[in-house]
């Protein structure tokens, strides 16, 4: 992994999501790490820091929201950009992923344009 | 009676419904009693945990219970204040639900009872009370496990997989079916042909993933609150059409439905034409599946 490009973090358990993050991120200079598991994926964080984390909310091992709250816990994740990708687009839940600090809700199904938008304007300062 | 059996104490969705048109389906919000042998374990705390309540207090020869939440809507809640073995000493009484710990299940259940909103506070259950943390590996309460997963409804909502007396049955209170498919159908246009392939793939991941939950249990209780007419104005209420039910009960090849989660609003006869046409579906699939009304106590030995 280069030292010098940023890295976006996806925790989705839909493998055909992961594939619409590896086609948005083929023009940018970033590196991609991808998670099925929300417990994987949460072993990986305890020890890095992306400059963008995607989280999808229903998942079978844990939902995004409990995920979230539990990472928020890290002082390591005090402040991870997140950014919430989910079928479950209700007023509760974007309330619930506010309160955790998400800096955009964003309903499923994504285009790889709006991915790639949402990565260029929250790693450019990376 | 044999000792292991379920019993609906609660079947409306939303709030309660008391009126006398309604009350052959009965009145009561959320609350599923499941019992094997000495071992009682409740589904939700709506209203009908109330009358639950009285009849442990008064005929039962147990004193341990464990309570899970799907969720914190009030119709699964604003029944807990009531429930009288929550005040008596004689009861341990477990709860576990949606949560990061144990702490965080205690105050979302006891926030409901603090000042104005209820005049006494948790502070006076004098039932032994335990909040049980979340585990990967799930819940065992004496001869039933218990698993859960996240359903479709806003905040988090867990549905329940039992097993129990050798069955599955499978408690999912609240939730809103094929909810991806709508939004992917409303905004195709915003992708491209290749992008195209690959909603039909997330559609197919998504309705998989929905089926795997519940496929070949035993017993479903499920969300079954709207008519199609209903569901086109309430779309992202967090609920589902019974047409949807039945359907993804029979896809997923569950051996008992029980619709469930009423609206308050409907009176025996729409919901018995709603049984009337489920049963219709049920037919032109050419499905083996038996559908019911979960209605007011109504006890299913298992």
């Amino acid at each position: 992994m280069s030292l010098n490009k940023p890295t976006v973090v996806i925790v989705d358990d839909s493998s055909s999501v992961r594939t619409f993050f590896e086609r948005a991120i083929r023009p940018l200079d970033v590196e991609l790490e991808m998670f099925a598991s929300a417990n994987d994926a949460f072993t990986y964080l305890q020890t890095h820091k992306p400059a963008l984390l995607f989280l999808d909310i229903i998942m079978p091992e844990k939902d995004g929201l409990t995920f979230l709250q539990e990472l928020r816990h890290l002082p390591l994740h005090e402040d991870t950009p997140t950014v919430v990708i989910s079928s479950k687009d209700y007023a509760q839940d974007r309330v619930a992923a506010k309160e955790l600090g998400v800096v955009e809700f964003v309903a499923k199904p994504m285009s790889t344009k709006a991915i790639e938008e949402l990565i260029v304007r929250y790693t450019a300062s990376s | 009676m044999t000792n292991s059996y379920l019993r609906f104490w609660g079947v409306r969705g939303s709030y309660a419904a008391p009126q006398k048109t309604h009350l052959g389906v009965g009145g009561n919000t959320s609350c599923v009693e499941i019992r094997s042998g000495d071992h009682l374990l409740v589904c939700d705390g709506g209203t009908g945990i109330i009358p639950l309540g009285e009849e442990l207090m008064a005929n039962s020869d147990i004193s341990e219970m464990l309570v899970v939440f799907t969720h914190y809507h009030w119709d699964h809640i604003c029944g807990l204040p009531f429930f009288q073995p929550a005040f008596s000493p004689q009861w341990k009484i477990k709860f576990f639900g949606p949560g990061e710990s144990a702490e965080d299940i205690e105050s979302r259940l006891s926030n409901q009872m603090k000042a104005p909103y209820f005049p006494v506070e948790t502070e006076t259950w004098m039932a032994d009370i335990e909040y049980i943390s979340p585990s990967k590996t799930g819940i065992t309460h004496g001869p039933m496990s218990l698993s859960f997963h996240n359903v479709h409804h806003p905040g988090v909502t867990y549905g329940y997989r039992i097993k129990v007396a050798g069955k599955n049955v499978i408690y999912v209170s609240d939730n809103e079916i094929d909810f991806l498919k709508s939004s992917i159908e409303r905004r195709r246009d915003e992708f491209d042909d290749e992008e195209h392939e690959l909603l039909e793939q997330i559609e197919i991941e998504e309705r998989d993933a929905e089926l795997d939950e519940i496929r070949g249990t035993d017993i479903l209780i499920h969300d079954a609150q709207y008519t199609p007419h209903d569901y086109d104005k309430k779309r992202g209420w967090g609920h589902s059409c019974y047409v949807d039910a039945v359907n993804f009960a029979i896809d997923a090849e569950v051996k008992v439905l029980y619709l469930y989660h009423h609206d308050p609003t409907y009176d025996d006869e729409k919901i018995n034409a709603i049984h009337h046409d489920c049963m219709q579906i049920v037919r032109e699939r050419k499905s083996t599946m038996e559908c019911h009304i979960a209605h007011e106590g109504l006890i299913v030995e298992l």
